[in-house]
């Protein structure tokens, strides 16, 4: 299809555009008009989207631009809440999966070595304390009294293979690694384009 | 510098973030925008998408995304004819992403208006006049001749709306113009054959008539 535009095609749309079309027309172009096959279609065409347009614009129920405008800025506000959320959600899940990881590592170890720190348990049993009711220093020979040695740190890293330590190291892991988390999203979120 | 979340959150709660005080306009301005561009955009949605049901949808949509989306320098920059634009590049956006969804619709899902008879004979004229040759047009015809025609944008203002290429615009205009100028003609022209039948019946009765009054 070839695309042949009137040379009097632009003067013709400025007048339909403006409602001047035929009144403001010149007798000469009114005569082009008839005899030219492209500017007859854009007549044809505007004057009919014209109309349709007056006649339709009146016919919808509109709704009240204040609710729209409220919906708006609820929509807004969750999306705000929903992008501060993310990277809480974020240095959660990390935190989550850190601490797991860190749970069933020391697990798997103290599997390995039989749970040898449970035997730590015994040496601060107290003498005299009733089981059920029932004063049981028979059967608690070697914790008839309250070792404090058994409380002291090497004591305690010799009998739990480093337990002690190894909590609070997992615990700052756990709490880092979170806070960098939280911030690292914060940063990438401004970054991103709205 | 990030800022604090627990100094962010309690503004939110209140109701005075900064996210959400940036909406591009106060609300009296919106009011006013909207008074004027709602019908124009409402008989875009409802002439291109040929449903007045989705029109209200997808309206409401626009102006809610609009809020949300345009900055406001755009609007204080450029004023309202680009705040207007990028309006119809909403709505346009989402009649293309509703006519890519499949969907069918059922009978109980058609809004009551469309069987009701229309309110005026003006509007019933132009229903179908236009009515069926747009029915026949490809929907991005549609939205270029209903963009051009009746809201009378430029091909460069067109290209903004519809995310075209401003040259190819010409040429999917010039191919659409001609196509629905020969529907409307091919429409009119059994139309015409129809008034003109009309007419000669009753100018024929007409003379009957006066015929037997002289006998």
């Amino acid at each position: 299809m070839t695309l042949r535009s009137c040379i009097h095609e632009k003067e013709v749309a400025g007048l339909l555009a403006r409602g001047q079309y035929p009144q403001a027309c010149t007798p000469e172009l009114r005569t082009h008009v008839s005899s030219c096959h492209s500017c007859a279609d854009l007549v044809l065409v505007t004057r009919a989207f014209q109309t349709a347009r007056a006649n339709t614009a009146p016919t919808g129920n509109l709704p009240s631009p204040g609710l729209l405008w409220w919906r708006a800025q609820l929509r807004r506000r969750n999306a705000a809440v929903e992008r501060i959320g993310k990277p809480i959600l974020g240095a959660q899940i990390f935190a989550l999966a850190v601490g797991l990881v860190f749970a069933i590592g020391f697990a798997a170890t103290q599997a390995k070595h039989g749970l040898r720190w449970l035997t730590w348990f015994d040496g601060i049993s107290l003498d005299g304390i009733s089981f059920d009711g029932l004063s049981r220093p028979s059967q608690l020979p070697q914790a008839s009294a309250l070792h404090l040695d058994a409380l002291h740190p090497a004591a305690l890293l010799s009998s739990s293979g480093g337990l002690l330590v190894l909590i609070p190291v997992l615990a700052t892991v756990v709490l880092l690694g979170g806070v960098a988390v939280y911030f690292a999203s914060e940063k990438s979120n401004e970054n991103e384009p709205r | 510098m990030p800022m604090p979340w627990e100094s962010v959150l309690p503004n939110l709660l209140a109701g005075d973030a900064p996210h959400a005080a940036e909406l591009p306009m106060d609300n009296d301005a919106f009011a006013g925008f909207y008074s004027r561009s709602a019908r124009p955009l409402w008989a875009y949605l409802a002439r291109v998408s040929g449903d007045p049901a989705l029109a209200d949808d997808l309206m409401q949509e626009s102006y809610v995304r609009f809020l949300c989306a345009a900055h406001p320098a755009l609007i204080a920059l450029e004023g309202e004819v680009a705040a207007r634009r990028y309006l119809f590049r909403i709505a346009t956006n989402l009649m293309r992403d509703h006519w890519r969804r499949p969907h069918s619709t059922s009978i109980e899902e058609l809004p009551e208006e469309f069987f009701a008879a229309s309110a005026s004979s003006e509007q019933a004229d132009s229903q179908a006049v236009l009515g069926p040759a747009l029915a026949q047009m490809r929907p991005l015809d549609r939205q270029l001749l209903w963009l051009a025609h009746a809201e009378g944008y430029s091909h460069r203002e067109i290209a903004e709306v519809t995310g075209l290429a401003s040259a190819s615009i010409r040429l999917l205009l010039f191919r659409a113009r001609r196509k629905i100028a020969k529907l409307l003609q091919n429409q009119s022209q059994p139309q015409m054959l129809v008034d003109k039948r009309d007419e000669t019946s009753r100018s024929e009765s007409a003379r009957a008539l006066s015929q037997r009054s002289q006998s």
